[in-house]
């Protein structure tokens, strides 16, 4: 897939995604905003409510989304024989944007009223959802070739060393800046970085990296370095301080991935068995929709 | 850290397991909370006891517990049995699941439009308060007696909520005669439905006059069904105290009592039969308002007003009108030109031709008269002479001295008691070529007193003045030479006159010496020659 297809590709599921959501809050906002109580007693109850036309086949579009997603994107993942099947980078991106937008259609199914059973699922799914997002973070933080490989720590010191190159003889920085990046992206900085902490830091890290990045802007504008340059001088800069990022936090994410799938998985399996549970007491008591 | 990550997981799936073993997960299969109304029917075990596999629900379900609304909807009774609501699902109004507090019954009784319950409300309906008729003791249906505040299981029946004053008399459907604005008057009862249909004076008596107020039950009751209309005399007081049969209408009329039933009364049967005109006049001509009045009939009078004013009144008595009028028409008269000529003037001549007003009936009043008119005959006619006649001739203005009836023109007159008897041509000529006088406008009138005797009053003098006096006053000189019977002149004698005839003279003839001549455009003879000369004649 070549990045202009990526980026339609990718495009399309915000665009979906965002579409789906802002039309069924919309058109369900009046509803969706009535009390409990007294939504029984909105015209658009026979449609919006779990087992009406609308609010049921969303939980069954949902789950179908659901089950796709995760479906395809194990697949892709686990069976040798799909190794071959485009990148899994792309596969994550379907899986991410179908259990994103399948939840989404699950809490509108909802109608934004948690109790029973089900209520057991809806939050097991969020949890995997959110766990999700926390997921893909970490998935960006831990280096991967295109195919889903993770990258080492030699090929990483390689690029580093590569980029520094790049910012002293290519770009001839100044040497006084090029001294405060070469500190800035030190390893040292990440040594005493924890697994309870590291979190935290690798938040600040990622605003610390932008006030760099401008403040060295700044400075090349006073050194009197041309717009273009400072911009990929900037560029160089900003993908260094990440590499240099990763290189040095790259076990403490590589541990923080492990504990994640811990999380993910069990979560992921209880709102798989709840959603079968609730779809099979539906079915048997008469609810099926459009079959 | 292998061993620590293996050991979450088991924890989690672990906590996953109990978690579907959990009973507290079991009760919540449940969508929701059932409401107060069904919190017995909460738990998994219970689930069935409404819902059906496969069908969601059925309203069986929801009846096999609501036996009162079932036997509403199979009687067809009620909201339930409604259009409305019949062909619905009971949870399409009443759902579940929805939480304790949820109002599964939504009914605001102020918003609660009427008429789908099967009862539209109007009239004195709309006015008044739910609870007036939503009321326990009102409730027939004992399944629903036992539910508080239900709006449910009153009957459309009127008397379930009212008291049926007509102690069950009428049936109950009050609807049939009372409407809802109020209940007196009775305004949908239409009387020609019933067995008695109301005409005439019965429409605008009031119901009262023939439904008696009596009790009944130690109540107050009005009577509607079962009063005896065979005939009248159940509601109506026989005036005749049974004189009659009690057919009243074969007299009477419902429009009034006083109306008689013109149709069917048989006034034979009284002792005034109609006869003649009287079978044409309205009964009240004669009877008045009050047909019941006691009539008095034996004479005319009676009921007559009597034409004559009197005139046939004789020592306070009147001469009944029978005895010349009958009963087909007062214009006509009994009384015969017989009777008349046992009057004081009996009718003869051209007054038998004459009809009874031309002499009775005064135009200036527009009166008939009958007595003391006068038998003159100036008391009818007019005297055309005036002052022409004098007493000796018209005595006491009686025309008859002169007049006969059979003719006016006929004249019987002596004219030898005149100053001027007829005599010769004279007792031969009709009176009118002397009497009568034409005057310029050519009204005739005859001159009798004021006459003049002088010949030539009637006469022309053809000798124009040849033989006049000069005397002022004189006897006409005509009689000196000519007599009654012809104009020949008899009495003359020439010998008389200043120039006797001798000789030749008494040869010739009169006309040789008296010769025609003009004078004065007028031509006559001349007799008065105005000398004797012979010249005068002879040439």
């Amino acid at each position: 897939m070549n990045k202009k297809l990526h980026a339609i590709y990718i495009s399309s599921f915000f665009i979906i995604g965002i579409a789906s959501t802002l039309l069924l809050a919309i058109n369900g906002y009046q509803y969706y905003s009535t009390p409990l109580l007294t939504r029984f007693f909105n015209p658009q109850d026979i449609l919006l409510k779990p087992s009406g036309f609308i609010g049921q086949g969303l939980g069954v579009l949902g789950s179908l989304m659901m089950i796709a997603g995760v479906a395809v994107y194990m697949t892709r993942k686990r069976i040798r024989f799909f190794f071959n099947f485009g990148y899994l980078k792309n596969w994550l991106e379907l899986h991410i944007f179908l259990c994103t937008l399948g939840p989404i259609f699950i809490l509108f199914h909802t109608a934004f009223k948690f109790g029973g059973i089900v209520a057991v699922s809806f939050w097991s799914m969020t949890a995997v959802v959110l766990s999700g997002i926390v997921g893909r973070f970490l998935y960006v933080q831990i280096p991967h070739t295109i195919q889903g490989q993770m990258i080492g720590i030699n090929e990483l010191n390689a690029q580093n060393e590569n980029l520094s190159y790049q910012l002293k003889n290519v770009y001839k920085i100044p040497e006084n800046i090029f001294s405060e990046i070469e500190e800035i992206s030190s390893l040292k900085r990440y040594k005493n970085v924890k697994l309870k902490t590291g979190f935290i830091f690798i938040i600040k890290d990622f605003f610390g990296t932008k006030s760099v990045i401008y403040r060295l802007k700044h400075e090349l504008a006073l050194a009197g370095v041309p717009r273009p340059q400072r911009n990929r001088i900037a560029k160089t800069t900003k993908t260094k301080l990440i590499v240099s990022r990763r290189i040095g936090l790259l076990k403490t994410m590589q541990n923080f991935f492990k504990y994640w799938h811990v999380i993910h998985l069990p979560f992921a399996i209880l709102m798989f068995v709840i959603m079968f549970i609730h779809i099979a007491v539906t079915v048997a008591f008469g609810y099926r929709w459009i079959f | 850290m292998k061993i620590k990550i293996k050991t979450i997981k088991n924890i989690l799936y672990a906590f996953i397991i109990l978690l579907s073993y959990s009973s507290k997960i079991h009760a919540q299969i449940s969508p929701g909370n059932l409401t107060f109304a069904h919190e017995n029917l909460e738990g998994l075990s219970n689930c069935m006891k409404c819902h059906v596999m496969g069908k969601q629900l059925e309203n069986s379900r929801c009846l096999s517990c609501h036996a009162e609304i079932k036997t509403m909807i199979d009687g067809n009774i009620g909201y339930h049995s409604t259009s409305y609501v019949k062909n619905t699902n009971c949870w399409d109004c009443h759902s579940e699941h929805h939480g304790r507090s949820f109002r599964i019954i939504n009914f605001y009784p102020d918003k609660f439009d009427h008429n789908k319950a099967g009862f539209k409300l109007d009239g004195k309906h709309s006015q008044i308060k739910c609870e007036e008729c939503h009321q326990t003791n009102f409730i027939t249906n004992s399944l629903f007696k036992k539910r508080n505040g239900t709006y449910l299981g009153l009957s459309t029946n009127c008397v379930s909520c009212h008291k049926d004053v007509h102690q069950n008399t009428l049936g109950n459907n009050c609807a049939s005669c009372h409407n809802t604005v109020m209940f007196k008057p009775a305004a949908l009862f239409n009387h020609e439905t019933a067995k008695f249909k109301l005409s005439g004076a019965h429409t605008k008596v009031e119901c009262v006059k023939c439904h008696m107020k009596e009790t009944l039950n130690g109540k107050s009751f009005q009577k509607f069904v079962g009063l005896q209309f065979r005939n009248c005399t159940p509601c109506h007081q026989d005036v005749h105290k049974g004189q009659f049969d009690e057919n009243c209408v074969r007299c009477h009329n419902v429009e009034s009592f006083k109306i008689m039933n013109k149709n069917t009364f048989d006034h034979s049967k009284t002792r005034f039969p109609l006869e003649g005109a009287h079978q044409r006049v309205s009964c009240i001509d004669c009877h008045g308002e009050n047909l019941l009045s006691k009539l008095k009939f034996a004479k005319c009078t009676d009921c007559h007003k009597d034409a004559h004013f009197g005139e046939f009144t004789v020592n306070n008595v009147v001469t009944d009108c029978k005895e010349c009028h009958d009963i087909f028409s007062f214009k006509t008269t009994l009384y015969t030109i017989r009777e008349h000529n046992k009057a004081k003037l009996p009718l003869t001549g051209a007054h038998l031709a004459v009809s009874c007003q031309s002499c009775h009936y005064k135009t200036n009043l527009k009166q008939w008269h009958f007595r003391n008119i006068g038998i003159k005959c100036i008391d009818c006619h007019e005297n055309v002479h005036g002052t022409e006649l004098t007493e000796k001739f018209m005595p006491d203005n009686r025309c008859e001295s002169c007049h006969v009836t059979d003719d006016w023109k006929k004249i019987h007159f002596d004219h030898d008691l005149t100053n001027f008897k007829l005599s010769g041509k004279h007792s031969s000529v009709p009176c009118r070529d002397c009497h009568e006088e034409k005057n310029e406008s050519g009204k005739i009138s005859f001159r009798f007193a004021s006459l003049n005797l002088n010949c030539i009053i009637c006469h022309n003098d053809v000798h124009f003045g040849q033989f006049n006096s000069n005397k002022i006053g004189s006897k006409p000189i005509c009689e000196n030479c000519h007599g009654y019977d012809n104009w020949k002149p008899i009495k003359f004698d020439h010998e008389k006159s200043n120039f006797q005839l001798k000789g030749a003279h008494e040869k010739v003839s009169c006309s040789s010496c008296h010769k025609k001549v003009t004078e004065n455009v007028n031509v006559f003879i001349q007799y008065k020659l105005k000398d004797f000369k012979c010249a005068s004649c002879h040439a």
